[in-house]
């Protein structure tokens, strides 16, 4: 036994040994400072028109790959070198395991010169941003990127958005003005409709209930069977947003009033108002009981076997199968006694971190050309839906009328053409730019987007801001307890497992663990963005 | 097996009890494999609604189309049976002497030895650093990233050292000592010849855990071309579970068409890429079986 | 004599199990007698054996080992391990003061324990079963047979699992509902949870787990059989007394292995069958770091709690090899 402690001992002594040897070795911050001092080198770069640069230059990105197509073979960026001048190589890493990647090369110490559909988190931005590895864009885009510059001109939120506490912008976002949906909407299922005989929607919480009262009940499917589930949710992540505006709430966590006020969803009267709702869906058995353990593709089967009547999903057909069609309508949000007119969230209408610049990169002016190409009509055009002649083609270009060529699988093909599949690529969505290439069936839902949510005064619930590193560290903590007690305390509220006479426990626990102070950090922040 | 002699009653009662049981977990067992088979050749809509649980419902072949169409299936194919059989060579070469030198009471150091080793199956420096040896040493990208970082694994030695302790009589040590034989001569003339169910057994453990690994080439290579099977079955399905992940929150519509049009993919694929990856390393496995044959070789040197 | 000599020496206790079948009394001849000097000397070629694992073990995982003190600092990939800032205990105590922690750490070893009560043994008795049987077609495709479920990917394994037990139409409750009786609610009962976890994990993995121990049994000596049977003990008395206590060391072995990672049950499993209703009793540690790490990578956070748990786990594995070289001689050291 001695002998054994001996032998610990002396591993111990080896072990811290080997670690000071080698955390002298392992360091990778302190390398010569490449580039950042001599910017630019000797090329000259264009401050409009192409090429950006006379001679080619090479510059490395990193970006999420989705593993359809080999960049390299893309259309759309071999086009991109033709115009730029300028030749990428892509350390690109498989899309789900992109976020350990990106770490690792931020520890690495040797970055790609461009981040391109990074994803980039605000706190991501901050840190790194002041670590100086990435580099501040603001006066880039002052002389280099006259489209991107125009964007914030003409929207001084995305500015304040986008800007770190420290006044500098690291990322550029990806603009969608064409995306009204905060989240998947929901759909209701047109065969019960018609079946039902119902010529108009429900419009309050009551009406609503009565409808899927009677799905339950008159066996629209017509099948002799009570087998229809009314509302089917995976999890109610889905369906959270939609039925929480009917009790004046416009977000599962984060929401700001209209006079500028914030709160923490988990202890609004409002969100206790839509768990009493849910859990009268529950025990009458309207809101499927496997809402918690269904898989998307089971409540899919549900669907498809025509059997739910009111489901989340970004298009009906995704669920119901078959092919795009206008028969079953978007739901309108419904309202409750509790408030006059049902709150409607509307997204965002930007992505952050969709790129950036690194100290590594010779060439910031060149790039920020490039990636500005991106946020231009003709550039946004080539990266959503490819050359000229591939997919489309013009049938009146003064007026930016465009018409699909007939190419079977346009979604795959597309795929093979252009980065912008699956990940989220700098561009600016604009109505110009699909002109022509809508479909009836766009068309359709555009206009039910427009009647439903947007004429109804949806607005952006929480904008996207940026946290101080220490308000970013406390919200860390407190969000990993709050968010597992608040879903699982939903759970139960619904499912009658806890009775909602247990509301005030609730609130109290949630106010201990810190609901009260995530308020306050995101008034405080709300605040400092709204005096920007 | 062991002699032909008669069986008494409660023997063969015993044997009957024995051949109940292993049919038993046969039916078990076999369920779950009919279950994802027949999945494979069945339209997804019926298997996520439960109405096929046995036999194929709504017969298609499109799953294992869209994985055999791939190209990079057979290049990934290739690079896994490559890595696999080098990666696990190499396993061997380091496991086997180690475990034997440690089996042996005589050799001083050992317990030193053996708690360096174990304290590396608790304690670990955690993936930054081991990303930045790895780049240190120059192996981004190579295949030496998948294989040395994976030379050995503590557990296999212990496994193998234990075999070793247990079934190779120390007789046999002491008489090779007694003739003059080297340890050299020892291991690999006389000790390895008599364990090939262990040989077996790490072949199959190592062969195992390099056949399945993606993580490291997920970190390590940037070139597709390198990529093994699980690597390439992986961007097939890698949108699936993303789609249940965010169900729609702030997205692009561009996003939303592709996400949906790759979960699609991913449910008529899912189960036939299980078959496509794994029934090589199943086929091996009869293979293996017959080195575990009980008492052969031992009997054979005492005899 | 010799055997006391052999006592004072530096492997003062023997990890040899005596073999069946052989007096314990016979002696063992090596040099026993010699300087410790002279006994390295004499087996200078074990060194040479030990020598690439070692090597391997100190470059891949001794070198990496400092990156273990970001748990004790605030660490943020651009700075580097080194340069970030230390924080002493604070992410340990973020851990330890969570509203979950005692939750976490109950779950996390029940589920463990639970499993190994379960998962543990199944694999011995089906190893020993196989045993009996002869060799042909029957055994062989037994054996291929339960072997082969190790080799479906957690994602589908656990989507099957939600299917079978789907309440309105999962093969499962209905062949239950077929007895007239009401199944419980497998998926959301939290009381449901950790049997539904470790019996579909036994379903995959205990034909696997027999290999070690078939290829162990291959050791048996045949001698030993055949003097049984002339003293007509029975087959079963036979896979008692000679089968059983050859695999002895290595279930002891693999025990104390399996003691040494109590708290290390994965997340990918569990978190493909946690929903909020199940969740207090299926939220164990690896998943809760798992959450944590969503809202934003916290690299020093998730080291902590990984520290915390190697520390556990090595008490109970160093507790449990203690244990057992008191009672059976077998152990790791």
């Amino acid at each position: 036994m001695g002998k054994g402690k001996k032998g610990w001992a002396l591993l111990l002594a080896v072990v811290m040994l080997t670690t000071t040897l080698l955390s002298a070795c392992g360091s990778p911050d302190k390398k010569e400072d490449k580039g950042s001092g001599s910017k630019s080198g000797t090329v000259e770069v264009s401050k409009e028109g192409f090429p950006i640069v006379p001679e080619q230059i090479n510059l490395t990105l990193m970006a999420p790959d989705v593993g359809v197509q080999n960049w390299n073979d893309m259309a759309v960026l071999k086009k991109m070198e033709e115009l730029t001048n300028i030749k990428f190589t892509y350390n690109n890493a498989p899309k789900d395991s992109f976020d350990t990647k990106k770490n690792l090369v931020f520890s690495s110490g040797e970055y790609p010169d461009v981040f391109l559909a990074a994803g980039l988190t605000a706190a991501e931005q901050m840190n790194y941003g002041e670590q100086g590895i990435l580099i501040p864009l603001e006066g880039l885009i002052d002389e280099y990127a006259p489209n991107m510059k125009k964007i914030l001109e003409e929207n001084p939120s995305i500015r304040k958005s986008i800007t770190a506490p420290d006044g500098h912008i690291y990322a550029l976002p990806v603009v969608d003005f064409n995306q009204p949906w905060y989240r998947n909407p929901m759909w209701y299922n047109g065969k019960f409709l018609k079946k039902l005989g119902i010529d108009k929607l429900p419009e309050t919480t009551e009406e609503l209930y009565t409808y899927l009262k009677r799905v339950k009940e008159e066996d629209p499917n017509g099948n002799g069977k009570k087998d229809e589930i009314p509302l089917s949710s995976v999890n109610l992540r889905d369906i959270r947003t939609w039925l929480l505006g009917a009790f004046g709430v416009y977000e599962e966590e984060v929401y700001v009033d209209d006079n500028q006020k914030v709160h923490y969803t988990p202890m609004e009267d409002g969100y206790k108002e839509y768990l009493s709702y849910l859990s009268r869906l529950w025990n009458e058995d309207l809101l499927d009981h496997e809402s918690f353990s269904q898989t998307s593709e089971q409540k899919k089967a549900k669907a498809q076997n025509n059997q739910v009547a009111l489901f989340s999903d970004w298009h009906a057909y995704m669920t119901m199968g078959g092919e795009p069609g206008m028969e079953d309508p978007m739901f309108v949000p419904v309202k409750s006694d509790f408030v006059d007119k049902p709150v409607i969230a509307r997204n965002r209408g930007i992505t952050i971190g969709a790129f950036a610049i690194s100290n590594t990169n010779k060439y910031p002016e060149a790039s920020i050309r490039w990636v500005d190409y991106l946020y231009s009509y003709d550039g946004a055009l080539l990266f959503s839906k490819g050359p000229e002649g591939m997919l489309w083609k013009y049938t009146d270009e003064a007026t930016k009328k465009k018409e699909y060529l007939p190419v079977e699988n346009i979604e795959t093909v597309r795929s093979t053409l252009t980065p912008n599949f699956g990940i989220a690529i700098p561009s600016v969505t604009t109505d110009e730019l699909l002109k022509g290439l809508k479909t009836d069936f766009d068309l359709w839902v555009d206009k039910e987007s427009k009647e439903k949510l947007l004429d109804k005064g949806s607005r952006i619930p929480f904008p996207i801001l940026f946290l101080t590193s220490e308000e970013q560290a406390e919200v860390n903590v407190l969000s990993s307890d709050l968010n597992t007690y608040v879903r699982q305390m939903e759970a139960k509220f619904v499912t009658g497992a806890e009775p909602i006479s247990n509301w005030d426990k609730y609130v109290a626990t949630v106010k201990k663990m810190g609901g009260d102070r995530m308020q306050e950090i995101y008034q405080a922040a709300y605040d400092r963005w709204n005096s920007n | 097996m062991v002699t032909a002699m008669k069986e008494s009653r409660s023997d063969k009662l015993f044997l009957v009890f024995i051949y109940l049981f292993l049919a038993a977990a046969l039916v078990v067992v076999l369920y779950p494999l009919i279950y994802i088979l027949s999945a494979s050749i069945s339209t997804p809509k019926f298997v996520s609604s439960g109405e096929m649980w046995l036999l194929p419902k709504g017969l298609t072949l499109d799953g294992y189309k869209l994985v055999m169409q791939n190209p990079k299936i057979w290049i990934g194919y290739g690079n896994t049976i490559f890595y696999t059989v080098l990666g696990t060579s190499i396993n061997l070469l380091v496991t086997l002497p180690a475990a034997y030198a440690l089996s042996r009471s005589d050799f001083i150091g050992r317990q030193f030895i053996m708690a360096m080793f174990l304290v590396t199956m608790f304690f670990s420096g955690g993936l930054v650093p081991s990303y930045l040896l790895v780049k240190e040493l120059g192996m981004i990208n190579s295949i030496w990233a998948l294989i040395l970082p994976v030379s050995a694994s503590v557990w296999n030695i212990i496994v193998a050292r234990t075999f070793f302790q247990s079934t190779i009589p120390k007789e046999l040590q002491e008489a090779a000592h007694m003739d003059g034989c080297t340890n050299m001569r020892l291991f690999f003339q006389i000790v390895l010849p008599l364990s090939a169910p262990i040989i077996a057994v790490m072949a199959l453990f190592y062969g195992v855990s390099h056949w399945n690994s993606y993580f490291s080439s997920l970190i390590y290579l940037n070139d597709e071309m390198k990529y093994p099977l699980q690597m390439v079955l992986r961007q097939i399905l890698v949108l699936q579970e993303m789609t249940a992940e965010t169900t729609g929150a702030s997205i692009s519509g561009d996003i939303a068409a592709a996400m949906n049009n790759k979960a699609e993919i991913a449910a008529l694929v899912k189960y036939a890429v299980i078959i496509v990856s794994t029934l090589p390393i199943i086929v091996v496995y009869p293979f293996l079986q017959r080195y575990f044959v009980q008492g052969v070789m031992i009997g054979s040197v005492k005899g | 004599m010799k055997e006391s000599v052999e006592i004072a020496g530096p492997e003062g206790v023997d990890l040899q199990q005596p073999r069946m079948g052989r007096s314990p009394g016979k002696m063992r001849r090596l040099a026993s007698g010699k300087s410790t000097w002279s006994k390295m000397l004499q087996n200078w070629e074990l060194y040479l054996f030990v020598a690439p694992a070692v090597l391997y073990f100190l470059i891949f995982h001794y070198a990496p080992m400092y990156g273990i003190q970001i748990a004790f600092k605030n660490f943020i990939p651009a700075k580097g391990i080194l340069n970030s800032e230390w924080v002493g205990f604070q992410h340990f105590e973020r851990f330890f003061n969570s509203y979950y922690f005692g939750d976490l750490l109950w779950n996390t070893l029940s589920l463990s324990l639970y499993e190994l009560a379960i998962g543990f043994p199944l694999p011995i008795i089906l190893a020993l079963a196989f045993n009996e049987v002869k060799n042909g077609f029957f055994k062989k495709s037994v054996q291929t047979v339960t072997y082969a479920p190790h080799f479906i990917s957690v994602v589908v394994m656990a989507g099957m699992i939600i299917t079978f037990l789907s309440p309105s139409s999962g093969m499962l409750v209905r062949l239950i509902e077929l007895f007239g009786i009401d199944a419980p609610k497998f998926l959301d009962d939290p009381s449901w949870f950790k049997t539904v976890y470790v019996i579909s994990g036994v379903w995959q993995n205990a034909g696997w787990g027999t290999i070690i121990y078939l290829a162990a049994l291959s050791g048996v000596d045949p001698q030993l059989h055949e003097a049984a049977i002339v003293d007509g003990a029975s087959r079963f008395k036979r896979m008692l007394h000679i089968n059983l206590p050859t695999i002895v060391p290595t279930i002891s072995i693999l025990l104390i292995l399996n003691m040494g990672n109590v708290l290390g049950v994965g997340y990918e499993k569990v978190l493909l069958l946690q929903n909020s209703l199940n969740m207090e009793s299926s939220d164990v540690i690896s998943t809760f770091v798992y959450r944590s790490g969503l809202v934003n990578a916290q690299f020093s956070f998730s080291t902590a709690v990984g520290l915390f748990n190697s520390v556990v786990n090595a008490i109970l594995l160093v507790t449990v090899n203690q244990i057992a070289k008191r009672t059976s001689k077998t152990s790791l050291w």
